[in-house]
């Protein structure tokens, strides 16, 4: 067993933006995985949350790609990047869950629409999601990498993706866990 | 913002009530059941320069809901939460180092409820 890392929502629903919270506090679908496989929970901190507020708008990365948010993940990535560190020192199995589309904590799967700004209007159907990290998530890839440790196996919560199946979620968290 | 399922009730909890040692109250178990979220504080087992920042991630992040009138609850302790708050000018929350789920579902279900809520039609403040 070992250490997941995983975004702070899933541990706290209340941190999502509006009409995002998919329960009223712990998103257990992925939590009870960890705990029954024995792993240890360390949850990171939501990188919007403190910087866009809890008013924000749902957005693509397009749209939180500025400098000063790369530089505020950037210091939250040092901060969950010397966690991580402590725990592969001590030789410890690491894994990090993220949230699949988000544009912040997207381990495979981001969201993405250039085009998307001004006034928060879009059609109905908009293909946003690519293959990709979220800013948060590629912020922590570069803080390890300045401490010389490995990417860890990665997982996400699949909730905004279209087609999402709790079954299928857990068979990819599960394959993460295994190694 | 539209409604969502959230609850505006958060606890934050000392490590050894998110990762308990065998037969230990596990708090997220409970939050769970009661419908709260978890913000976790660091491992005790962490030097300061680790724990330290994360700290002070965990008081800005309350600083926010606070802001907004989320609830809040301390479970367990943590050395530096004070400080940590006290510098984004947020109070130490009630607190309680409950021994069994009971105990703590009791000291939640006590708590009064959140500034926030969507009937307020001021979740965000």
């Amino acid at each position: 067993m070992g250490v997941a890392f995983v975004a702070h929502c899933l541990l706290n629903q209340n941190s999502k933006v509006g009409d995002g919270a998919h329960c009223a506090g712990v998103y257990s679908p992925v939590i009870d995985v960890l705990r029954e496989k024995g792993w240890r929970i360390e949850q990171m901190p939501c990188p919007e949350l403190a910087f866009t507020g809890l008013n924000r708008f749902w957005a693509v990365k397009e749209q939180l790609d500025t400098a000063a948010y790369r530089r505020h993940c950037e210091r939250l990535a040092e901060a969950v990047a010397a966690a991580i560190s402590v725990r592969v020192t001590k030789g410890e199995d690491v894994v990090l869950v993220g949230v699949e589309g988000s544009p912040s904590m997207g381990v495979t799967i981001t969201s993405s629409d250039p085009l998307r700004g001004g006034r928060p209007e879009w059609p109905d159907g908009t293909a946003e999601h690519i293959s990709g990290e979220g800013i948060f998530v590629e912020e922590i890839r570069k803080a390890l990498a300045r401490r010389g440790i490995g990417f860890p196996r990665v997982a996400g919560e699949t909730h905004a993706l279209a087609g999402h199946d709790e079954a299928s979620q857990r068979a990819g968290l599960e394959s993460a866990l295994e190694g | 913002m539209k409604p969502d399922e959230r609850s505006f009730r958060i606890m934050l909890v000392a490590d050894g009530y998110v990762n308990p040692p065998p037969g230990g109250l596990d708090a997220v178990a409970v939050a769970a059941q009661t419908g709260w979220g978890v913000m976790q504080l660091p491992t005790d087992d962490y030097p300061p320069e680790v724990a330290g920042p994360l700290l002070a991630e965990v008081a800005e992040q309350v600083e926010e809901f606070s802001r907004h009138g989320y609830g809040f609850v301390l479970v367990g302790e943590r050395a530096g939460l004070a400080e940590a708050l006290a510098k984004v000018g947020v109070p130490l929350p009630d607190g309680t180092s409950p021994g069994t789920a009971a105990q703590l579902t009791e000291f939640l279900a006590a708590r009064p409820a959140p500034g926030a809520s969507w009937d307020t039609g001021q979740p965000g403040g």
